[in-house]
């Protein structure tokens, strides 16, 4: 079953992520309120994640500050990361795509296609 | 000896007479110098204070513009978060992935979710227009087939039609190779998704949709022709404007932003061309025009001022006014093909801005570079823009003695006889979409009126009279058309009304009079100056029937063609200069 860590400050929108992915792909979530715990999270070995989909607007550490922590990390620098932003705009894409994620999606999301969003960001065909 | 020196105290006196009154004289001219001197420094000192004015403001709006748009993304982002939570809970709900929800609970989860979905494209709408106008969505432009465009936004939409009932009609009459132009292909797919699904949407089921694409060497045209319920004229123009449904019920039943067109135009103008609105000629519904320029020519959504003189082609200096650089572009290169100048503005503040500017130049005269910046000749203004609108930038250009002068046309979706009040101080009008034979007559007609030379119609039978009357007025340097008949009078007329009429009573195929009765019917020709030339005594009541503005009767047998020309000269001079006939 693929383990996924969801990575957003907001409470509703890990909620409304997590039962979507859970109800529509049937995978195994866990959820982070802010980069630091989500760093944490990641590097648990019993529950490392296949992928994380994290925010990009957080307080403290931001989705970008703390993807290049992870990176810095070996164990953790393996797993894809997705953005999962509510910024559309040209500029922060280019910027999110050079700091070498694996996608980015954009909120709001389709609670329905967002797992099948996810598979093929990835790659997975299942 | 009495006599003599009588006769040249007589003299002395005289003499002394004729350089008192001529001192007196060049004493009066100087004073009259020195005032009009002190009356253009005044204009000056306005003008300069004016565009002092305008710059500051214009400094201010870009300063406001920038917080707006740091404000809109931001807005927009602060609103996408809580919607995440709502589309995402509504969607997981109204799906049943959580267990079934009973009827009536399904209807209210499924308003919520319809209405989370406008309000999602409605801030993505909204974001979109401002990434464009701020310029921060520059166009990737590549060489696309409209035809190919086209055909790929009538697949995508065809789900959409064939729910509705829609028939959609894709034709070319553009030559195969034609039909290349440089575009940003998912931009311009935008828009024609866009005016596909208001097509749908505002169609009767069981209607057609016709898109055209037809060429010329220089530009691409695609016509959307629906069979709706068209849009009231007093809209055509609005329905470009941000929030402007028809009805006040259409977002929430056609599920649109109101905020479509107002996106289509502004990539269309991106990309150097124009977009607008028409009734169709024949039954109900509406066209939607789209004019591309063919070669790379995205336009900068920026300042379209060019101060800059332009060399002296003869015909004139028109400045250009048109938020829709698309339009300017179009009128622009046909006046410019007809020896005109052009200076381009995308704003009333920039007309006047550059008014200013101009009248200051011309006003500096022997001062080197500025000396040779050639007045204004015409403004030819579009109505609604955003900011001033043409109502007040025409105003202020009235209320402003060194602007007060030059002629406005107003170019515009709205017909000339709805002509409303205000256009009281515009010297003449086009109506858009515009014929180009119309517009050429409208400006020819109105730098004619204003001291260019002016424009003459006879309209004389006896070929070798006419042509001694022609030669006459050319070489005074006064146009002169000429009109055999009088269904070429009609035509004549037609294209755009003379300064002054010369008229033979008898023609080929009617006479003066029918000619006279069929101008007094025209709103802007019954008043025309006119000299009937004519070969016979014309008596008082006859006179009453061939009256229209001043009228002055000519009996050939008794006034040679020079005498005519003479008469016609000074009555066009008194068109051009009422004011000072009336000093005089």
């Amino acid at each position: 079953m693929r383990q996924i860590l969801i990575i957003d400050d907001e409470d509703d929108i890990r909620e409304v992520a997590a039962l979507s992915l859970e109800a529509t792909a049937g995978w195994d979530i866990t959820t982070a309120c802010s980069g630091a715990d989500g760093i944490r999270a990641a590097g648990d070995p019993k529950r490392r994640p296949h992928a994380i989909l994290m925010d990009v607007m957080m307080p403290g550490m931001d989705g970008p500050t703390t993807f290049r922590k992870m990176q810095l990390i070996p164990e953790i620098a393996g797993i894809p990361v997705l953005f999962l932003t509510a910024k559309v705009q040209g500029v922060d894409q280019r910027r999110f795509a050079g700091l070498g994620v694996a996608g980015v999606l954009f909120k709001p999301f389709d609670p329905l296609t967002l797992a099948s969003q996810i598979s093929e960001a990835l790659g997975w065909k299942d | 000896m009495t006599a003599l020196s009588t006769i040249f105290s007589g003299l002395l006196l005289v003499s002394l007479f004729l350089v008192g009154s001529l001192a007196l004289r060049l004493a009066s001219r100087g004073r009259r110098q020195q005032r009009d001197i002190e009356r253009l420094n005044e204009d000056l000192k306005r003008s300069r204070e004016f565009a002092e004015q305008q710059r500051n403001k214009l400094a201010l709006q870009s300063d406001l513009d920038t917080v707006k748009d740091e404000f809109i993304a931001t807005v927009s982002h602060e609103l996408r978060t809580p919607l995440t939570s709502i589309r995402g809970a509504l969607g997981l709900l109204s799906a049943g992935l959580l267990g079934n929800v009973d009827v009536k609970a399904q209807n209210l989860l499924r308003i919520a979710s319809t209405n989370t979905e406008r309000l999602i494209r409605l801030i993505n709408d909204i974001l979109d227009l401002e990434r464009m106008d701020s310029g921060r969505a520059p166009l990737k432009l590549r060489r696309c087939s409209m035809y190919d465009l086209a055909r790929e936004a009538v697949d995508t939409m065809t789900t959409m039609a064939d729910s509705a009932g829609i028939h959609f009609e894709l034709t070319s009459y553009a030559p195969r190779d034609s039909i290349y132009f440089d575009a940003d292909s998912d931009r311009m797919l935008q828009v024609l998704t866009n005016l596909f699904s208001n097509a749908i949407k505002f169609s009767p089921p069981g209607s057609t949709v016709s898109v055209q694409i037809d060429s010329n060497p220089n530009s691409l045209l695609l016509k959307v022709v629906d069979q709706g319920r068209g849009i009231p004229a007093d809209r055509l123009e609005a329905v470009f404007d941000r929030f402007q449904q028809i009805e006040s019920s259409d977002a929430s039943k056609k599920g649109g932003t109101g905020l479509g067109l107002a996106i289509c135009r502004s990539i269309i103008q991106q990309h150097g061309g124009a977009i607008w609105a028409q009734p169709n000629q024949s039954g109900p519904g509406t066209t939607l025009w789209v004019q591309l320029s063919r070669s790379a020519r995205a336009s900068d959504t920026g300042s379209a001022a060019v101060i800059a003189p332009p060399a002296q082609r003869g015909e004139g200096l028109i400045l250009v006014c048109d938020d829709d650089p698309g339009i300017r572009m179009v009128v622009a290169e046909e006046l410019r093909r007809h020896g005109y100048d052009i200076l381009e503005a995308s704003s009333g503040e920039e007309v006047l801005a550059i008014a200013m500017a101009q009248a200051a130049a011309a006003l500096e005269v022997g001062t080197g570079e500025h000396a040779r910046v050639p007045p204004i000749s015409a403004i030819l203004m579009d109505l609604y823009m955003p900011g001033l609108s043409g109502w007040e930038t025409l105003q202020q250009l009235k209320a402003l003695p060194a602007t007060a002068a030059i002629p406005v046309v107003i170019l515009s979706v709205i017909p000339q006889t709805d002509r409303p009040e205000q256009a009281g101080d515009a010297q003449g009008w086009v109506q858009k979409p515009f014929n180009e034979n119309l517009l050429l007559a409208e400006l020819g007609r109105v730098l004619g009126v204003k001291g260019g030379p002016g424009q003459v119609l006879l309209v004389e039978q006896d070929m070798e009279l006419a042509r001694v009357i022609l030669d006459g007025f050319k070489e005074a340097g006064v146009r002169i058309d000429h009109a055999a008949t009088l269904q070429q009078a009609v035509d004549r007329c037609l294209l755009g009304p003379p300064d002054l009429l010369i008229l033979d009573l008898t023609l080929p195929d009617g006479d003066g009079f029918s000619l006279v009765d069929w101008l007094r019917r025209q709103p802007a020709l019954r008043t025309l100056p006119l000299v009937v030339y004519s070969g016979r005594e014309i008596s008082e009541a006859e006179m009453m029937k061939l009256r229209l503005g001043p009228t002055q009767f000519l009996n050939k047998s008794k006034v040679q063609p020079r005498e005519v020309e003479e008469l016609v000269l000074a009555m066009v001079k008194r068109l051009r200069n009422p004011v000072a006939e009336q000093v005089a």
